[in-house]
């Protein structure tokens, strides 16, 4: 059988990496910076999953009823707190230790004046105001699947 | 705004952080029990798999949270600094997975319905092949019990056709195309005299005339049936028997005549008294009018006869008119003896009855016949019951109808000679004459006409045509009955035998009785 013409020239790339090294490519180094851009990416892909999910349930007409609409709203909510804490991430970066009195104790404050970013650090400081409600909508959603479940066994 | 203290901000992390972990392990929990119920659906185990990235993600981050301010508010930041790392790639970490599982949610999900939709559809055969084989099992317990039934049912009616087909007194047959019977009931036998031990009897052969034939088979083929179409049948033994018939068509899927099947009523009986009832009428009408033609010439005649012998006195014998007159007194007196037999045939000739012995009265007859019988080679043989009653008669009479008889059986016999049955036996309430000659018989087409004054087969002047109808009127006045058969048919044998039979039945008591005369 005939080799394609291909893998010869693999085979030379390959001889030609070996036998000829100039800088090392074996590992890469990691800054300070990735950990934080690896969250972000995070939430990103979370916030994205979530929104997805709550896309295909909607269209989804076997995935319909009260447990479904608890579900499509934990989605929403919870792609609304990756945004928020994105955000909070973002702002974060914008603050130095000079614009916060008493830091590390129970009266730790923002310095004023305040400023839209010191106010949007703030805001997403409580973001379990919406992590909360989402997770209660979670809760509900599946109190309502376990509950029809059950019933249904019952009948 | 001089300042924003964060204490509200710390406050709600910390409370939030602990109803974060409470509301996810909740959610776990309530995943949990979906699983547990129905732990075959796909939804259910993403659902499960989801709140347990969601309660480890939030509970990391709340004790992250949680920690993170007790440790930094406690003096102790340097050892949060150190956590910190740890606790935020965990917490990355676990958002990614939960984002992994929700991604990989809808290939999971198609597949699940895929799956779901096979497992339904095999469900569904199931389903079907159970209830197949429930009703196949249910058959096979029954299938016994159900064939039974039904032929059970069918012998019932199988049983009940049959009875009716054989108890029937009519002809019930059936045809195959070619004519040939299949199958005939015992009364279609019975009347038709068919040949038990012949396996094929073709329909058509029974027919006595070729012209019903055809006719038959052409409203057969044309119209498809056949109602109320009178037949003369002939039997094995050349019975004849009137049948009407009534019959319908078989055809095959195809519309081709396969054979015909129908239903025979005899109407033998009923036309023989139809002709019996034709002929007493007429009978009855003939003896008014010769009553009535006798009277008027018998009073003419008496004069003429009364004058020609007054005047047989003026003349000499051996005269020519003395001559004359002779020929006319002798063809008056034969008038007069016409007249006579008319009257006796209309029975209007007095009677003088006495009981007599009938064996007697035919011995005293044939005493002066029986010579000229032999000279003409006709043997008597006599068969005589010496038992029986004595009947009430007009021996003179009697010995008329004993004369006409053997004088017109000698006719019969004339030209070969034969022999002469005269059987006499009793039966019943009537004694029975019999006197049947081996001569040429009666012809079919004159046997109905035999019995009516003035009709002979004789050449002119050789007879009267009054013989055979004085028989009848005078069996009519003594209550009895005449009838004949031509030719004779032996009852024991079959045979057909050529000759005429004459059967005279006489009642034993002197009360009249309906009489009949049949011709067969």
């Amino acid at each position: 059988m005939k080799r394609p013409p291909y893998r010869q020239h693999c085979w030379l790339l390959l001889w030609s990496i070996l036998c000829a090294p100039g800088s090392a490519w074996a590992l890469q180094p990691h800054s300070a910076p990735e950990g934080l851009y690896v969250h972000q990416m995070s939430h990103l892909l979370f916030m994205g999953a979530l929104i997805y999910l709550y896309w295909h349930t909607r269209r989804t007409p076997e995935l319909s009823g009260r447990g479904w609409r608890y579900l499509q709203t934990f989605c929403l909510l919870f792609a609304g707190w990756n945004l928020l804490a994105l955000v909070g991430h973002e702002a974060i970066k914008f603050l130095s230790p000079g614009d916060f009195i008493a830091k590390s104790s129970w009266n730790e404050q923002i310095v004023g004046p305040i400023s839209p970013i010191k106010m949007v650090y703030f805001i997403t400081k409580m973001d379990h105001l919406l992590y909360v409600p989402a997770l209660v909508a979670l809760v509900v959603g599946l109190r309502s699947f376990s509950q029809e479940v059950l019933r249904e066994k019952e009948q | 705004m001089n300042s924003l203290p964060l204490l509200p901000a710390n406050i709600v992390d910390i409370i939030g952080s602990s109803l974060a972990i409470l509301l996810s392990f909740l959610a776990l929990y309530y995943a949990r029990i979906l699983v547990r119920t129905e732990p075959n659906n796909f939804i259910w185990g993403f659902l499960f798999y989801f709140c347990v990235a969601m309660a480890a993600f939030s509970l990391s981050r709340g004790v992250g949270h949680i920690v993170r301010i007790f440790l930094v508010f406690g003096g102790q930041g340097a050892l949060w600094k150190e956590l910190s790392p740890y606790s935020g790639g965990f917490n990355t970490m676990l958002i990614i997975s939960t984002a992994a599982v929700t991604i990989y949610y809808h290939k999971g999900l198609a597949a699940y319905k895929a799956i779901r939709s096979e497992a339904e559809k095999l469900s569904e055969a199931n389903s079907k092949l159970f209830s197949s084989a429930a009703q196949l099992k249910l058959l096979n317990t029954h299938l016994e019990e159900i064939v039974d039934e039904r032929t059970r049912n069918l012998s019932t009616s199988e049983k009940k056709f049959r009875k009716f087909f054989e108890n029937s007194k009519d002809i019930i047959f059936f045809c195959d195309q070619s004519g040939y019977l299949t199958s005939i009931n015992s009364s279609g036998r019975e009347l038709l005299d068919l040949d038990p031990s012949l396996e094929r009897v073709s329909f058509y052969d029974l027919f006595a005339r070729a012209e019903d034939r055809q006719r038959y088979v052409d409203a057969l083929q044309k119209n498809g049936f056949v109602r109320d179409l009178e037949i003369e049948c002939r039997g094995r033994g050349g019975t004849r028997r009137y049948i009407l018939f009534t019959a319908n068509t078989v055809y095959d899927q195809a519309g081709t005549m396969v054979g015909c099947e129908g239903i025979g009523k005899d109407m033998t009986r009923l036309k023989t008294m139809t002709k019996q009832l034709i002929n007493r009428e007429k009978m009855a009408s003939v003896g008014e009018m010769a009553a009535g033609v006798a009277h008027e010439i018998n009073t003419p005649l008496g004069i003429i006869l009364g004058y020609t012998q007054l005047m047989l006195d003026d003349y000499h014998q051996g005269t020519d008119a003395h001559a004359n007159l002779e020929v006319m007194e002798r063809q008056t007196k034969a008038c007069r003896r016409i007249v006579a037999d008319l009257l006796k045939f209309s029975r209007q000739a007095d009677s003088v009855k006495a009981a007599i012995d009938l064996n007697q009265l035919i011995e005293e007859v044939l005493a002066v016949t029986e010579h000229s019988l032999n000279i003409h080679q006709v043997r008597v043989i006599r068969n005589f019951d010496p038992h029986h009653p004595e009947v009430i008669g007009d021996a003179e009479k009697l010995r008329q109808v004993m004369i006409n008889l053997l004088n017109n059986a000698q006719y019969a016999m004339a030209e070969d000679g034969g022999r002469l049955f005269i059987t006499t036996y009793s039966q019943q309430e009537e004694v029975l004459l019999s006197v049947r000659d081996t001569g040429s018989g009666i012809p079919e087409e004159i046997k109905s006409k035999i019995f009516d004054p003035f009709f002979t087969t004789k050449e002119v002047g050789k007879g009267t045509g009054l013989g055979l109808s004085v028989i009848y009127g005078i069996i009519q006045e003594h209550g009895g009955s005449i009838t004949v058969e031509s030719p004779f048919i032996d009852p024991e044998s079959g045979e057909t035998i050529s000759g005429t039979a004459f059967q005279i039945r006489l009642p034993l008591s002197e009360a009249p009785k309906q009489t009949d005369r049949e011709h067969t």
